[in-house]
C-alpha cells in the first residue's frame, strides 16, 4: 500500500446554499398549496385573477414541491453525504455553483411561467420547451459533477446511498428528455410529438417514475446516509439494502400504467403495470423495515431526540404510502380512488410525510454541523415535530375521507337503479368540510415550516465570524483491487456465491451505472415498443377527424386556464361512468390529441361528452360567472375570456406544427385564420342571437367554446365502432 | 412497408411477459447471491462507511 496520503477539504458551502434553497422554495411551495386549498373550500379565494386561479397556481404548486422543496433538500443531502462517502471534494466548485444557480433559475422560470399559463399540460412535466432544455443542460452538469467526484474517490466500496443517487441521476435523465419531446411553435409553446394513448402512456411511465427516481430513491439513499449518522448506528441490514435497491430498480420502472388503469390504455399494459406494483410493496417495506430496525437499541434516543423522531415518522410516512401505492393499483381499488382526493391524500403522506420529515430531520441534523454552532433551540424542533405531525395527520384524515366518500357517491345507485347522485355539484359540496380541515391541517404544517425556518435561521447567527475548513487526510485510491480472498468452495455453486460480482460493481461505477441503466431502458422498452409499434394497441375510428382551426385554438387556451387540472375527459367502461357522462372512452377518440387531456383529477365533472350537453350562451354565463348558472360551483370566474381577443395570426403556426406532427389537416394548412373567423362569426352570431353579448367574434372563450362543443362529438357520428388501422404515431395516417 | 407494419405482423404482444420473465430471473440471481453465506464480513464492512468521514468531530451540542 502506498504511504501517500492526499489532504484536502470539503465543499460544505455548496450545501450550505442548496440548504437556504430548500427552505425558501419550501415555504414557497407550501403557501401556493395553502391558497389552492383555500380555492378549493370557497372559490373566491382565486381573487377573480387570471394568474391566481386554480387551474394555473396548482401546477406550481407541484413542481415547486417536487422540483424546488424536495430537489434542492435531495441535492443538499447528495452533496453533503457524496463527499464523505467517497473521501474526496466535489469534483468541481465550478459545476456545483453552476447546478445550484442554474435549478434556481429553472425554479425562477418556472414561478414566471406557470401562472401566466404557459404549460405543456403533462403532470410534474408541465414546463415549456426553452425550460426543459435548461433542465436538462443544468442535469447534466450535476451528473458531470457527480460522475467525475465518483471517478476522484479515495474510498474504493460505493456505499448504498450513493447507488440510489446513481439510479436517479440516469433514470431522471432518461425521463425528463423522452417525456419532454415536443415540437416548438412558439417562444413558449411547444405540442408534444405524441398523441393521445402514446401520450399518455410515456406521460405516466414519466410521471409516476419522477415520484420513483426523484421522490423515492435520492430520498432512501440519504436514509441510508443520514440514519445510521444521527441513530449513530450502522444500517440493520446492509444486504437488505442491497435487496431494496436492485428490486426498486428493476420493478419500478414498470409500475406507470397503474395511474391509466382502465382508460382507452391497452388491458395488457395496464394489467402489467398493475402487477409491478403490487410486486413493489415487498422491497418497499423491507427498506422501511431496515430504516426503523437501524434504531435497534436506540429507541431510547428517539424519545429525546426531535432528529431521530422525524426521521421515524419519514420513514413510516414512506411505508405507509408504499403500501397503500400497490394497493391502489390494483384495478378495483383504482376504479373506486382514480379521479378522487384519495390519491391526493396517498400523495401527501408521501410529500409530506416521508419527504418532508426527513428533510427537517436531515437539516436538522446538518445545521449545527454546517455553521458551526449548536442548533437555537431543540424545544422549537421539538415543537415543529408535533405540529407538523398533527398537520399531515388533519391533512390526510380530511383527504382520505374526502376521496372515498367522493368515490362511493359517483358509483352509488337508488333502489330504481338510477344514479343516487345525478348532480356533480353534490358531490362536491359534500366535500367542504373536509377541505376545510386540510386548510387547517396545511396551516399546521406550514406554522411548524416557519419554527423550522426560525431554528435555522438562529442557528446560522451564531455561526462563527469565519468557518473554519477541516483538513481531512485519506490514501489515495489503490490502482489494485484488492480483496480478502474468496472463500474456499468447488463447483458452480459456490463459485457463484463467492464470485463477488456484486462487491466488484460496488467498485466499478462506470459499470454500475450501465447495468442501472440497462435496467431501466429494456423495462421501459418492453412496455413502450407494442404501445407505439402495434396496431391493434390503438385501433382509430373513421369518424374521428382532427380539430378545426378554431377548436385547435380553444383547446389551446383550456390548456393555458389548467382546465385538465380539475377535468377529466376519459370514460371508464364502468356502469357508474357511462349512466353519469354518456359511452365510454375509446383508444381512436384522442388519435389527434397532441397532448392528450384525459386528467387525473375530477373536481370538475368530466368533459369527455362535453359537446352539445349545453348550448353555447350556457357555457358564456358560465364562464362569466359560474355560480350563476351551477349553484355551489366552485370553479373560478373567466370573465378575462370575454375580454381578450384570439390570436388568429398565431393559428396557421399551430394547424401547420399539427400537420408536421402527421395530423391530417387538409386546406386548413393553408388557411387556417380565415377558417377559424368564419367559426368564431357563426358560434358569435348564435350567442347574440340568443341574447347573450354581441361582440365575442374575436374573444378567446368563442374558442374554447368550439372546443367544448367539439369533445365526444365525432364518437356520436360515428355509424358503428367499427376499427381502421391506426396510423403511425406522429407520422401521416 | 412502414416499421409500425413490421412491428404489427410480428406478434410481439407478448414480449413484455419474456422481458419480465427474464428482469425477475436477473433478480433472484442478486436475492441469491446477497444473501448466500458468506458475505456477511464485506458487509458489515460497507456498512461502516458513513462513519469513516469523522474526521472533523461531533456536531456542537443543542441549548436545550
Amino acid at each position: 500500500m502506498s504511504a501517500h496520503v492526499d489532504t484536502f477539504s470539503y465543499d460544505d458551502a455548496i450545501v450550505r446554499k442548496f440548504l437556504w434553497a430548500t427552505f425558501i422554495w419550501g415555504l414557497v411551495g407550501f403557501l401556493v398549496g395553502l391558497l389552492i386549498a383555500l380555492q378549493l373550500a370557497n372559490p373566491a379565494f382565486n381573487l377573480g385573477l387570471e394568474w391566481f386561479s386554480f387551474g394555473r397556481l396548482r401546477p406550481l404548486h407541484t413542481n415547486a414541491v417536487i422540483f424546488a422543496f424536495a430537489g434542492n433538500a435531495i441535492f443538499t443531502g447528495i452533496y453533503y453525504s457524496s463527499q464523505r462517502l467517497l473521501k474526496t471534494r466535489m469534483f468541481s466548485d465550478a459545476l456545483s455553483n453552476f447546478h445550484f444557480w442554474g435549478w434556481q433559475a429553472i425554479i425562477v422560470a418556472a414561478a414566471l411561467t406557470l401562472p401566466f399559463g404557459f404549460t405543456q399540460a403533462k403532470e410534474y412535466a408541465e414546463l415549456e420547451w426553452p425550460i426543459d432544455i435548461a433542465i436538462a443542460v443544468v442535469w447534466v452538469a450535476f451528473a458531470v459533477n457527480f460522475f467525475g467526484t465518483l471517478a476522484r474517490r479515495r474510498e474504493r466500496h460505493i456505499y448504498v446511498a450513493l447507488w440510489f443517487y446513481i439510479a436517479s441521476i440516469v433514470t431522471v435523465a432518461i425521463l425528463h428528455i423522452f417525456n419532454n419531446l415536443s415540437l416548438p411553435v412558439a417562444p413558449l409553446k411547444s405540442y408534444s410529438i405524441y398523441a393521445g394513448v402514446q401520450d399518455a402512456f410515456m406521460q405516466w411511465w414519466y410521471g409516476h417514475n419522477a415520484v420513483a427516481f426523484f421522490l423515492t430513491t435520492p430520498f432512501l439513499g440519504l436514509m441510508y446516509y443520514f440514519m445510521p449518522k444521527a441513530a449513530d448506528k450502522p444500517v440493520f441490514s446492509y444486504k437488505l439494502s442491497i435487496l431494496h435497491f436492485w428490486t426498486l430498480v428493476f420493478l419500478y420502472i414498470w409500475a406507470g400504467p397503474h395511474h391509466l388503469h382502465y382508460t382507452a390504455l391497452p388491458d395488457w399494459a395496464s394489467t402489467l403495470g398493475m402487477l409491478f406494483s403490487v410486486m413493489l410493496w415487498m422491497p418497499s417495506w423491507g427498506g422501511m423495515v431496515n430504516g426503523l430496525l437501524t434504531l435497534r437499541g436506540a429507541w431510547n434516543k428517539v424519545a429525546e431526540d426531535p432528529i431521530l423522531k422525524f426521521m421515524v415518522v419519514a420513514v413510516t410516512a414512506y411505508g405507509m404510502s408504499t403500501f397503500e401505492g400497490p394497493m391502489l393499483s390494483v384495478k378495483t381499488v383504482s376504479s373506486l380512488a382514480h379521479y378522487t382526493d384519495w390519491i391526493i391524500a396517498h400523495v401527501h403522506t408521501g410529500a409530506l410525510g416521508w419527504n418532508g420529515f426527513l428533510t427537517f430531520g436531515m437539516i436538522y441534523w446538518l445545521a449545527p454541523r454546517l455553521f458551526q454552532a449548536p442548533l437555537h433551540s431543540k424545544k422549537l424542533a421539538e415543537m415543529h415535530f408535533w405540529i407538523a405531525t398533527f398537520g399531515i395527520l388533519l391533512y390526510v384524515a380530511a383527504i382520505y375521507s374526502a376521496g372515498i366518500t367522493q368515490g362511493l357517491m359517483w358509483r352509488a345507485f337508488d333502489e330504481t337503479g338510477r344514479l343516487a347522485y345525478p348532480d356533480f355539484v353534490e358531490t362536491v359540496m359534500k366535500l367542504m368540510p373536509m377541505y376545510w380541515v386540510r386548510v387547517a391541517g396545511g396551516t399546521l404544517y406550514i406554522t411548524g415550516m416557519l419554527i423550522f425556518g426560525y431554528n435555522i435561521l438562529m442557528t446560522w447567527r451564531a455561526r462563527p465570524a469565519t468557518y473554519e475548513v477541516p483538513v481531512i487526510s485519506a490514501p489515495p485510491l489503490a490502482p489494485a483491487h484488492p480483496e480478502p480472498a474468496a472463500p474456499a468452495g468447488e463447483g458452480l455453486w459456490a463459485r457463484f456465491t463467492a464470485a463477488r460480482f456484486h462487491r466488484r460493481w460496488e467498485g466499478l461505477p462506470l459499470t454500475f451505472t450501465v447495468l442501472t441503466a440497462l435496467a431501466v431502458i429494456v423495462a421501459s422498452l418492453a412496455e413502450i415498443i407494442p404501445t407505439f409499434l402495434i396496431k391493434e394497441n390503438v385501433p382509430t375510428i373513421a369518424s374521428v377527424k382532427p380539430y378545426t382551426p378554431l377548436e385547435l385554438a380553444g383547446r389551446d387556451l383550456y390548456i393555458r386556464e389548467g382546465c385538465f387540472n380539475c377535468h377529466s375527459q376519459m370514460v371508464r367502461p364502468l356502469r357508474h361512468e357511462t349512466e353519469r357522462w354518456g359511452e365510454y372512452s375509446k383508444p381512436g377518440e384522442s388519435v389527434y390529441d397532441h397532448p392528450f387531456l384525459w386528467g387525473s383529477r375530477r373536481i370538475g365533472p368530466d368533459l369527455a361528452r362535453e359537446g352539445g350537453k349545453y348550448p353555447d350562451l350556457w357555457h358564456v354565463r358560465h364562464f362569466q360567472d359560474p355560480r350563476s348558472v351551477t349553484q355551489n360551483s366552485i370553479m373560478p370566474t373567466y370573465t378575462h375570456l370575454g375580454r381578450r381577443t384570439i390570436d388568429f395570426a398565431g393559428i396557421q403556426g399551430r394547424v401547420d406544427a399539427m400537420a408536421m406532427l402527421g395530423v391530417p389537416y387538409g386546406d386548413a394548412v393553408t388557411r387556417a385564420p380565415e377558417l377559424a373567423r368564419e367559426q368564431a362569426q357563426q358560434i358569435a352570431a348564435g350567442i347574440a342571437a340568443a341574447g347573450g353579448p354581441a361582440d365575442l367574434a374575436d374573444k378567446e372563450v368563442t374558442a374554447l367554446i368550439a372546443y367544448l362543443q367539439r369533445l365526444g362529438k365525432d364518437i356520436r357520428s360515428a355509424p358503428a365502432t367499427a376499427s381502421a388501422p391506426a396510423p403511425a404515431p406522429g407520422g401521416a395516417p | 412497408m412502414k416499421l409500425v407494419d413490421v412491428m404489427s405482423a410480428a406478434g410481439l404482444s407478448g414480449y413484455a411477459i419474456v422481458a419480465m420473465v427474464l428482469f425477475m430471473a436477473a433478480f433472484l440471481m442478486i436475492v441469491i447471491r446477497t444473501f448466500a453465506p458468506g458475505s456477511r464480513p464485506q458487509h458489515s464492512a460497507a456498512a461502516q462507511l458513513p462513519f469513516s468521514d469523522d474526521a472533523s468531530g461531533p456536531a456542537p451540542r443543542a441549548r436545550e
